[in-house]
């Protein structure tokens, strides 16, 4: 039986109608139609359904949705305004750091959260952070590069 | 680097929609009023099937739609033995057969209606040791398999589904005469692709027309499995690829299109069916094949190698798919890149009760090479010579000739093994626990029929039209850069439309490292008709002859004197109809005769622009535990001249990580009656960003005679091949021990070095 609950999404509260087992994953993309994140295994092995849940990065795939009730959510679409990239986003197609593109969304959320938290990572802290997000395609370098570049780039900014 | 560092960085046009998550790949596509899809496999490798009862199952309240046998013709596919039913009718031959698939309104729904099919089967015993299975007494797979509408040449015969053999001069009695003969057998687990996008498709009808959103690499042989297993003309098929979340080849031929399309008929309703990852490992007839190689090499003292045998058993699963070749190629890679004065190479490819295999990023190329790179260094210890050394003495070079007697033109390969020498260092003294490893291997160039338009719009920008499929490597991204330097116009003036059938010509697809090589012809040439009709335009208007003509920034200009132009803004607004199109002649295989002992010629007994490479690997090896951290890789290849830098390093970034999962932590598991025990990502482990160690790469650019645009090759598969091979023998010395078996997981390499 489906069951009403409202969910903040990118700064929008989003009223839905949903079944009690479904996953955040599932409410995102079925219920609210934001399909950014993506569902690679479904068991929290890949990370390509990665959200922000209060600024901590989740597998919304193992997690129920009913749950992220008041939190704020993030996904992939609300990391830069309609039209616009943030940073990172500009360093990833810079560094070559996107091919087939389907971690990605997972690997923006991991590296945005990464850089809350950190803002002079190290390669060793990038690579340990992205460890839970699996990329097929690239190898990981150029995602690195692209993080390291991008927390590079704010250092800069914020010099006086 | 190399000069590749100064050409124009692209960043890629799909790139946008990719980091905004706006990009829309197939299971994100949605169609009025779909319905969900779930297929009812196999519950047996194999089986004869007594009864199958859908009759609860379509009670149940949601459902749809069932389709089994009964509701398709009875057609046999396969790319070259024809040997397999949409779904299956009589016998179940892999625990993931597909005998019933469901459309329901929801996917619970459609699930548990499949479980409530009701099959009656009678267990018959499975065969799932290829070796086994060429035993004289053991079941044959394909009872019928003599029946089978089959290519000529693969040499069938019972469970052997193909088989190629490779024979020159007299083997036996050089190795007889050989200073050293060393021996050796290597086994490899079978592999998966491991694409992150688990596949999907949707169909929708309209009419007696149908249109597919599938997640293929291949969207024309889509095209033609729908419209031969379905008995409609193919011009009623439709294949549209939203954005591909990577293939790596699994993605590649006629999957489950027409399963889902069978349905959405019936159902008389869109329908969608998305793999979950179990699935995604489990039932696609793609996955890389386990093959026991057992080499034997005699060679003179100074390290001429007079003789190789070799006997290759590869496990071809329960049908043919699209890997009918496998046998030839993998005989191929069994001798490798070196002048070996006398072989005789034997290699099967056997039907079995496993998952069927299918390319995957160069098929049979890692695990073959993985074992001739182990013997080559247990060659030179018995020669007591330095590996380096060995291969040095040994490598093609230009003018050498093949086992087949294929004269090689210009290839790096020795410039190759150099430079990964000595980016990686080698011979520097090392921490204990830690060494060096080396391999050399190749790969063809696929020469196919492939074609492209340019059509210059009334802005002065031009869309280009194209068959070719974008699997997330670029190769397509970068087409824009071939055409624009053809047109003097940016890259970021071409839009590009693909992966629609209906729309760009025939392309055979992203498989086979072949877009830029086919694809890119086919560009240059439609961008060159464009650009001669530019000329004659222009000539007109600045009356002088074309021939004194040259197109630069945007114009079309007079040589030498370039203020006298036009702009192709200009013409194209003036002109509604400037259209190119182009197929690019395809590039012959190069003459070879091979000894009248040769079997099961497909056309791969030479090598169509060989792409070459050196993989040199540092590694730490865990005595204690087995295991083993690559902590440099050092890759330096010849793929012809390079057109696109940053997309062709992302392939072999991507390309060693693959390599490196290979060689240590990817393998299936089987539990020896043909089901996988690690169908998931927690126990068939990729690399992940901490794994994965820096690449330093190096392009060796000897242009391609016969090849793609500019002098290029392919570049998308030869990353994976000789990076298990180079840890492999990095293991060997760093513990004194070889691993005879791939992956070579911790305790493999524990084991070993007992
Ligand atoms: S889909 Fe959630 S971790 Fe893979
Ligand atoms: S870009 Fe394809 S999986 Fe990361």
């Amino acid at each position: 039986m489906k069951v009403e609950a409202i969910l903040r999404i990118n700064g929008v509260a989003v009223p839905v109608e949903i079944e009690p087992h479904w996953s955040l994953l599932r409410a995102v993309r079925d219920a609210v139609g934001l399909t950014g994140a993506k569902e690679g295994c479904d068991d929290s092995e890949c990370g390509a359904c990665m959200m922000l849940l209060d600024g901590e990065p989740v597998n919304s795939c193992s997690y129920l949705a009913l749950q992220a009730q008041d939190r704020e959510i993030t996904t992939v679409e609300g990391l830069a305004a309609p039209g616009e990239l943030s940073d990172l986003q500009s360093s990833f197609l810079e560094h070559g750091a996107v091919q087939c593109g389907f971690c990605t969304p997972g690997m923006l959320i991991s590296a945005t959260a990464l850089l809350r938290r950190t803002q002079d990572p190290s390669e060793e802290e990038v690579r340990i952070a992205l460890a839970g997000n699996l990329c097929r395609c690239t190898g990981y370098g150029a995602i690195v590069d692209a993080v390291l570049a991008t927390a590079a780039g704010r250092a800069a900014d914020s010099v006086p | 680097m190399t000069a590749t560092a100064q050409r124009p960085r692209l960043i890629r046009q799909d790139g946008r929609e990719k980091v905004t998550g706006a990009g829309r790949y197939t299971a994100d596509v949605v169609a009025a009023g779909q319905l969900h899809a779930r297929f009812r496999y196999s519950d047996h490798a194999r089986a004869r099937i007594l009864r199958i009862d859908t009759s609860r199952a379509r009670e149940l309240a949601g459902v749809l739609a069932i389709v089994t046998h009964e509701d398709v013709p009875d057609v046999l596919y396969g790319q070259m033995v024809k040997d397999r039913r949409l779904f299956a009718r009589e016998e179940v031959r892999f625990d993931s057969d597909v005998i019933a698939a469901v459309a329901a309104t929801t996917p619970e729904i459609a699930q548990a209606a499949a479980e409530l099919i009701q099959v009656d089967y009678e267990p018959l015993e499975a065969v799932c040791d290829p070796e086994l299975a060429l035993e004289p007494g053991t079941p044959l797979i394909h009872e019928r398999w003599a029946s089978y509408e089959a290519d000529e040449t693969m040499e069938r015969d019972g469970n052997v589904l193909g088989r190629s053999t490779i024979v020159r001069g007299d083997a036996t009695a050089a190795m007889a005469g050989a200073d050293v003969v060393v021996s050796s057998r290597y086994e490899a687990d079978g592999a998966h692709g491991v694409p992150i996008e688990p596949r999907a498709v949707l169909a929708q009808w309209q009419g007696d027309r149908v249109t597919i959103w599938s997640s293929t690499q291949t969207p024309f042989a889509a095209r033609s499995g729908v419209a031969l297993t379905l008995g409609i003309p193919e011009s009623h098929v439709r294949i549209i690829v939203p954005l591909l979340g990577g293939g790596f080849g699994s993605k590649c031929d006629f999957h489950f299109e027409a399963h889902v399309a069978a349905l959405a008929r019936k159902a008389g309703r869109p329908v969608r069916l998305v793999f979950s990852r179990r699935e995604e490992f489990v039932a696609p007839d793609h996955r890389r094949e386990s093959i026991a190689i057992e080499l034997q090499t005699g060679a003179r003292r100074d390290g001429t190698l007079v003789a190789r045998r070799a006997r290759l058993v590869l496990d071809a699963g329960a049908y043919c798919g699209e890997g009918g070749f496998f046998a030839q190629l993998a005989a191929m890679h069994a001798i490798g890149p070196y002048v070996i004065e006398n072989v005789d190479i034997d290699s099967r490819l056997v039907y079995t009760n496993n998952q069927p295999s299918g390319s995957i990023r160069a098929p049979t190329a890692p695990q073959t090479c993985w074992a001739v790179e182990q013997h080559m260094d247990e060659l030179a210890a018995a020669l007591e010579l330095d590996p380096v050394e060995l291969r040095r003495r040994t490598l093609i070079e230009e003018g050498s000739e093949s086992p087949t007697r294929q004269v090689f033109g210009p290839v790096g390969i020795r410039h190759t093994l150099e430079r990964a020498a000595q980016m990686i260092g080698y011979g520097q003294p090392l921490p204990e626990n830690e060494a060096i490893g080396v391999a050399c291997g190749w790969w063809p160039s696929f020469g196919m029929p492939s074609g492209a338009y340019v059509k210059l719009n009334g802005d002065g920008t031009a869309t280009i039209v194209t068959g070719a499929q974008e699997n997330g490597s670029g190769a397509v991204m970068g087409l824009p850069l071939i055409a624009a330097q053809v047109l003097g116009m940016r890259p970021e003036d071409f839009s590009i439309l693909c992966q629609d059938t209906d729309a760009g010509p025939y392309d055979s697809g992203s498989s086979g490292s072949q877009t830029t090589f086919n694809n890119g012809r086919a560009v240059a040439e439609a961008a060159g008709e464009v650009a001669q009709r530019l000329r004659e335009l222009a000539a007109e208007q600045l009356e002088i002859d074309p021939l004194d003509l040259e197109l630069a920034g945007g114009e079309v200009r007079v040589k030498g004197s370039p203020d006298r132009s036009v702009a192709i803004s200009e013409l194209a607004a003036a002109d509604a109809e400037i259209l190119g199109k182009g197929s690019g002649a395809v590039p012959e295989q190069p003459a070879c005769s091979p000894d009248s002992g040769c079997l099961g010629r497909l056309g791969m007994e030479s090598f169509l622009e060989p792409q070459l490479i050196t993989h040199a690997v540092h590694v730490r090896v865990d005595p204690e535990t087995g295991v083993v951290r690559v902590l440099r890789v050092a890759a330096a290849h010849d793929s012809g001249t390079i057109i696109n830098p940053i997309g062709a390093n992302g392939q072999v970034h991507g390309g060693v990580v693959m390599g490196i999962g290979q060689a240590l932590t990817e393998g299936m598991a089987l539990d020896g009656h043909g089901h996988q025990r690690n169908p998931h990502l927690l126990d068939y482990k990729l690399q992940t960003a901490a794994d994965a160690p820096r690449i330093e790469i190096a392009w060796i650019e000897t242009p391609a005679v016969n090849g793609g645009p500019n002098g290029s090759k392919g570049v998308g598969e030869p990353p994976s091949v000789p990076t298990p091979g180079a840890i492999a023998n990095a293991i060997a010395r760093a513990t004194g021990r070889r691993v005879h078996r791939l992956p070579m997981t911790p305790e493999r390499v524990w084991e070993a070095g007992r």
